[in-house]
Parts: C-alpha cells; structure tokens; sequence
C-alpha cells in the first residue's frame, strides 16, 4: 500500500485572473480530507489538476503512484470523481448509467449499487431528466461509489441540497470511510460537513494553501481568548497570535498554538482572562482567511 | 490508445442520438430505395437527392449535438471521470460522428452512381460531378466536427455548418464551370479528367487536414473541463 494516495508539490496554473500558486498537498492513504475555501478559492482547480482534466503548468502530481495528467486514463480506473457542475444524461435512466459504468469498471459491486439504490431511495427505471438536484447527486455519488475506488473525490457534493438530502449523502460517506484504505478528498466551502466527516483539513484561499494538518490538531491549538487589560498598559505581543479583535481595553485573541501556558502568561503581567474559548472549524477557517488577507499574522 | 474505451464512446454517443440517427438512415435509406423504384425517372432521382442531401446536413446537426452538448449539457466532467484520455475522447467523438454519418453518405453515393449507371436516361459523364460533390458534402460535415471538437462552442459549430451549407451551391456552381468537368457531364461515357482528379485530390486532402488539425489542437488543449 502506497504511503500518500494523493501528493502534489509546486502545482502552478496560470489564468488571466487568477492563479493556482505552488500548491503542495499530501494525502495519506486511509484518510479523509476536507478542502475547505470560499468560492473562487482554487479548490475545484486543485481537483481537477488532481483527476489530469486540466494540466498544471508546473510542479508534480501523483495520484495513487500515477503520474498526472499523463497517467489519467489507469488513475481514473482507481478513482471515483463527483464534482457539483457534473451532470448525467438526462434522457437515459439511472439504469442505463448503472450499466453504461459497470462496462467499464472490472470492480462495479452490483450488490452495493442495488444497497445504495435504496439507501438513497433511487429507482433504476428512473430517467435522469425527471430527478431532483438531490437526486441527481446521490445518482452520481451512486455511479462513483459501487465502482469501489480506491480514492474518492469529490467536489462540493452537497453544494445545493436540502438538509435531508445532505445528511444522506454525509450519512453515506461516513459509511464508505469505515473501509480504511479508501482515501477520500472532498471539497467544499460548508465547514460544518467537512468538520463531521473529515480526519484531515486543508485550508485554501486565493490560490494559496493555507494551511494543513489533522482535524484535532487544528481544533485542539486554535482559541478565542477574552482578555481584560489594567487601564493604560498595552497588550504584549506573544507567540501564535493570529489576530486579536475587540476594543482596547477587552480584546479578543485568536491564536492558533494555544497551550495553558500562554493563559499564565498573559496573567503574570496582569492581564485579566475572562474566558478561554474553543473555535468550531468555520471560525478557525474565517479567521485563517482574515489574517492572511490582512497580510500577515500579528 | 484504449480501443475498448473509444468503442463504449461511440456506442454511447450513437444511443443517445438514436432516435435522429435512426430517422436519419431510415428516412435516406427509403428515399434510396424509391428512387431505384422509379426505374430512372429523371424528376424523383433529382428529388431524391436533394431529399438525402438534406437528411445528410441534418445529420450534421446531430453530429454537431453529440459534440457541443457534451459541455453545454454538463456532462463532460462524467465522461471526463472515467478511464480515458482526452486523446481517447477526441478519437471516439470524431469517429463516432464519421462513422455514422459515413453510412447514409455511401449508400447515397453507391445509389446515385448505380443509378447513373444502371437507369436510362442518364449520362454516364455525371459520376465524376456526383462524386466530387459527395465529397464535399463530406468535407463539409468534417468541416463542422473540426471547428465543434476544436471550439466546443455551439455558435461557431453553427457557423461551421452554415459555411459547409453555402459553400455546397457555390463549389457546385464554381466546377462545373470548369470545361473538363461541365462538358463531360452530358458524355455517354465517364471521363475522369486531371482536373476532376485534383478537385477530388484537393477535397481529400482537405479533410486529412481538418482531421490532423483537430488532434493537433486537442493535443495542445490544457483545460478539458
């Protein structure tokens, strides 16, 4: 088994208005990673360099020890792709798509079609142009999934979907992560769903990786701290502040290399804490974006 | 270059299309068929062929849906998804738009010289003008899969076919002027003039080109999606 599933090192894309700057990501195999950013961010760029539909300029790309683009055609054996702008044929049934995939991949699990087909309360005789949004992503997720690959990728799939829906199609992935050498990459800009399934969090915002590392990592370093400065005296400056908001005299501090140790610092000069917050996934992401945009951390 | 993978291509592409595809070579193949019926009547073999020549640019617009629907529909991430190659995807959306367009084409143009030959009251010296202008109706349909699979783009596709359209009177007009080619169109007999050669050679050529050029350009292609 191949230590990282996915690995890529200094991938550049140029476009007249925006570009994909040197974007290094690994992937271990087993995982799950969620790719958090906002629209625009590079995200689906990132992937589809990652599946070789659209050619880097520079850096390297390996995807399941497949060189990309120039090994897409094996890669794709191995992978499962669903992307928010992918469509199915609307004239056709599910059925004719179930067969139309199953043709081509030696490791269509006809069981686990039929299993997923009612999970997701899908009928084969189904024409696709009579689907609902939610449906037509389970049906894709349907096609990507009982081929077994072993990576998944998927672009904002839950991009649209009502909250039943959504917490379907979540419900199902968790489930398909129970198998451990599936790696999963999934992208999107809900961090609530990234934050309920994913073991890894990368973080990307204008082209740029901001930052990467495992879920409890980040919620575990990350915290708002509520301070209570003496009259006249200045906040000092401490290590792994990445912004501090609020008024003058009661600022809020985010840091995201928190330890106990830093509470007492702050103490032993005087400074009262009021409280000592954790972050959920969306505020350490909004406040990643913030301080990088605003130039640097303080 | 997976084979297996272009063949469920264009096994894909010509169910989807099915239902032009079959109106299409029924609606040629019948008319084919009536107008060898009707014994060599001069009136229903020319309205024959210029019922087929219009189911032929019709099967233009299929061929032009097959390729522009693929992004306009967003499907091509699905296709994109599975084990090809663009070069593979490229190899089946051209093939496949050839192939069955290729079928009514030579059973119109097998029917039309057969006709010429075999029904009185025609003269044998309009083969080479049949042929050049079969070829060209060809040329023209190659002409709309280049600019399709180049641009993916449905306006310059129907600009292509527009083009291919007009440019089936004027090149008519335009040969037949040449006195090799117009002369011998009332001969008993085929003439296969130098001239009629190098028109034939020329459209031939054209369409080795058109088809070199859009691989040349896939190949060139950095974004498929």
């Amino acid at each position: 088994m191949i230590e990282f599933a996915v690995e890529m090192s200094g991938v550049t894309k140029r476009y007249k208005h925006f570009t994909l700057d040197e974007i290094g990501l690994r992937l271990p195999t087993g995982s799950i990673m969620g790719f958090v950013g906002a629209n625009g961010a590079g995200k689906s760029t990132t992937l589809r360099i990652l599946m070789g539909l659209v050619h880097q300029d520079a850096g390297s790309v390996q995807v399941l020890g497949y060189s990309m683009p120039d090994q897409q055609a094996p890669a794709k054996v191995e992978i499962g792709f669903v992307s928010e702008d992918m469509r199915l044929y609307g004239s056709p049934t599910l059925g004719w798509h179930m067969n139309f995939v199953r043709s081509i991949y030696p490791r269509w699990d006809r069981a686990y079609a039929d299993t997923l087909m009612r999970r997701f309360d899908l009928k084969a005789e189904q024409k696709v142009k009579g689907m609902s949004h939610g449906q037509r992503v389970k049906a894709a997720l349907l096609l990507a999934l009982a081929r077994r690959p072993k990576l998944l990728v998927l672009d904002e799939p839950t991009t649209g979907l009502d909250p039943i829906a959504r917490r379907e199609v979540l419900g199902e992935l968790m489930a398909v992560l129970a198998d451990e050498e599936r790696t999963v990459l999934f992208s999107s800009h809900n961090t609530l769903d990234v934050e309920q399934i994913s073991d890894q969090i990368t973080f990307i915002d204008r082209g740029r990786i901001l930052k990467s590392s495992d879920k409890e990592s980040f919620l575990d370093r990350w915290r708002r701290i509520r301070l209570v400065l003496p009259p006249e005296s200045k906040l000092p400056g401490l290590p792994g502040v990445v912004n501090v908001r609020g008024s003058n005299r009661l600022p809020v501090v985010t840091t995201d290399q928190f330890e106990p140790a830093m509470v007492a610092a702050y103490q032993q000069i005087g400074v009262g804490v009021q409280s000592v917050d954790a972050m959920t996934l969306e505020e350490i992401f909004v406040a990643s974006v913030e301080s990088r945009r605003e130039g640097s951390a303080l | 270059m997976n084979w297996s993978m272009v063949r469920r291509l264009i096994w894909k592409d010509w169910y989807l299309n099915r239902a032009g595809i079959l109106f299409s070579l029924t609606g040629g193949l019948v008319t084919l068929g009536l107008v060898a019926a009707s014994r060599g009547s001069q009136i229903a073999v020319i309205l024959g062929i210029i019922v087929v020549v219009t189911i032929l640019i019709g099967m233009g617009a299929i061929v032009m849906a097959s390729i522009v629907a693929e992004r306009k529909q967003q499907t091509l991430p699905f296709v994109m998804s599975l084990p090809i190659s663009y070069w593979e995807y490229t190899t089946a959306k051209i093939l496949g738009s050839l192939l069955i367009f290729l079928v009514l084409w030579t059973a119109m143009l097998a029917s039309m010289v057969a006709t010429i030959l075999l029904a009185p009251g025609f003269a044998h010296g309009l083969i080479p003008f049949v042929v050049i202008m079969s070829v060209e109706i060809l040329m023209s349909t190659c002409l709309v899969i280049t600019v399709g699979v180049a641009t993916e783009s449905q306006g310059w596709t129907v600009g292509a076919a527009q083009v291919g359209a007009l440019s089936l009177n004027g090149i008519g007009w335009w040969i037949v002027r040449f006195p090799d080619i117009g002369r011998a169109m009332s001969s008993a007999t085929v003439r296969w003039s130098s001239t009629a050669t190098a028109l034939l050679a020329a459209e031939l050529a054209a369409i080795a080109l058109m088809m070199a050029f859009t691989f040349f350009v896939q190949s060139r292609k950095k974004d498929f999606i």
